[in-house]
């Protein structure tokens, strides 16, 4: 049996803003155990003596100094995920209220303009 | 049945609706503009870097982005095209988030003090609901990864799509044909779905902390 949904509730959950400092450590969390589990299971994977790891992969390095498919490349990928997953989720959740904060002032402003 | 709304519920369905849809055109707007921000930086970084040599993988992208080349006129047909697919495939997330989501709208935030005195004013913190999330996401991404490999499949470059096969690593069964590219959707459904309920509790649990005395 659900219980009634007041208007009030709705407008908060639209109008909620977005923690960027959760949002941060949370998408940079996620990023970093996915950064780690595509250079692990690279890794894992049976392949005959001296054959080429993760070629494309490691050409990420390009991008990120210091990486490689190894295993310490799987932990310094893993900081490099953490970081581009922080700064990504950060800015999105702050350009997320942000783009909030702006539709609100362009309502206001119209509603405004109707009560005139 | 909860989760889907209804006539005869007690909820403004009106409101509801148009709160789904108001968030959902932010949403787009929003991710739609950041792709297109880092498909245009990625892009003029790559010249800068590497110069004549540059494109490589990020060449690859002209397949999904018709006119784009790893130039500068390129990055801003990469920008739009970026934003146009990212606008709107999360247009369309946040619908299907909104359509799981439905009533249960009102555990989606997390009140700074109490109750909500003026829910525009004074904005409570939104929280993730992990399952709706995951619903949305794996779905999009999903129907994106089906598309994507059968549009390599359509154009007939299946067989030369190298990289594109390279996704089987991850997801055992995936290949550049269609019913390799339904194996794979339904897979890459799973662990972004995964993947969601892990974002989704990580945040959820850091705004219970960080705003547990306000």
């Amino acid at each position: 049996m659900s219980r009634p949904i007041h208007d009030h509730e709705i407008l908060s959950a639209v109008f909620a803003k977005m923690d960027a400092v959760a949002m941060g450590v949370a998408a940079g969390s996620l990023c970093s155990v996915l950064f780690f589990l595509a250079t692990a299971i690279l890794l894992m994977q049976t392949v005959p003596e001296n054959y080429p790891v993760g070629v494309h992969l490691s050409d990420l390095s390009n991008y990120l100094p210091g990486y490689s498919v190894s295993w310490v490349g799987a932990f310094g990928g893993a900081c490099y995920g953490f970081l581009i997953g922080a700064v990504l989720g950060f800015f999105a959740a702050v350009y997320w209220n942000l783009t909030h904060y702006f539709a609100l002032g362009v309502m206001l402003i119209s509603s405004v303009q109707l009560a005139d | 049945m909860e989760g889907t709304y209804q006539e005869g519920d007690e909820v403004n369905l009106k409101l509801l609706k148009a709160a789904i849809r108001f968030n959902a055109m932010i949403l787009g707007l929003t991710a739609g503009t950041l792709a297109a921000v880092v498909v245009y930086i990625g892009t003029q970084a790559s010249i800068v870097k590497w110069g004549d040599n540059s494109g490589g993988y990020l060449e690859l992208l002209a397949i999904f982005f018709p006119g784009y080349s790893v130039s500068a006129s390129g990055a801003w047909i990469g920008a739009f095209w970026a934003f146009f697919y990212f606008s709107i495939t999360s247009w369309l997330s946040y619908r299907v988030y909104g359509k799981v989501l439905g009533i249960r709208i009102s555990s989606s935030i997390q009140l700074n003090s109490g109750r909500a005195e003026n829910p525009v004013l004074k904005p409570s913190t939104l929280r993730l609901h992990g399952i709706s999330l995951g619903v949305a996401m794996g779905l999009i991404a999903a129907l994106c990864l089906f598309s994507s490999t059968a549009w390599l499949v359509v154009r007939g470059t299946a067989a030369e799509s190298v990289h594109a096969a390279l996704f089987s690593n991850y997801i055992p069964g995936y290949s550049v044909t269609i019913t390799g590219g339904l194996l794979g959707a339904i897979q890459l459904f799973g662990l972004v779905f995964l993947s969601c309920l892990l974002l989704a509790s990580v945040y959820n649990k850091l705004v219970e902390i960080r705003h547990k005395k306000s």
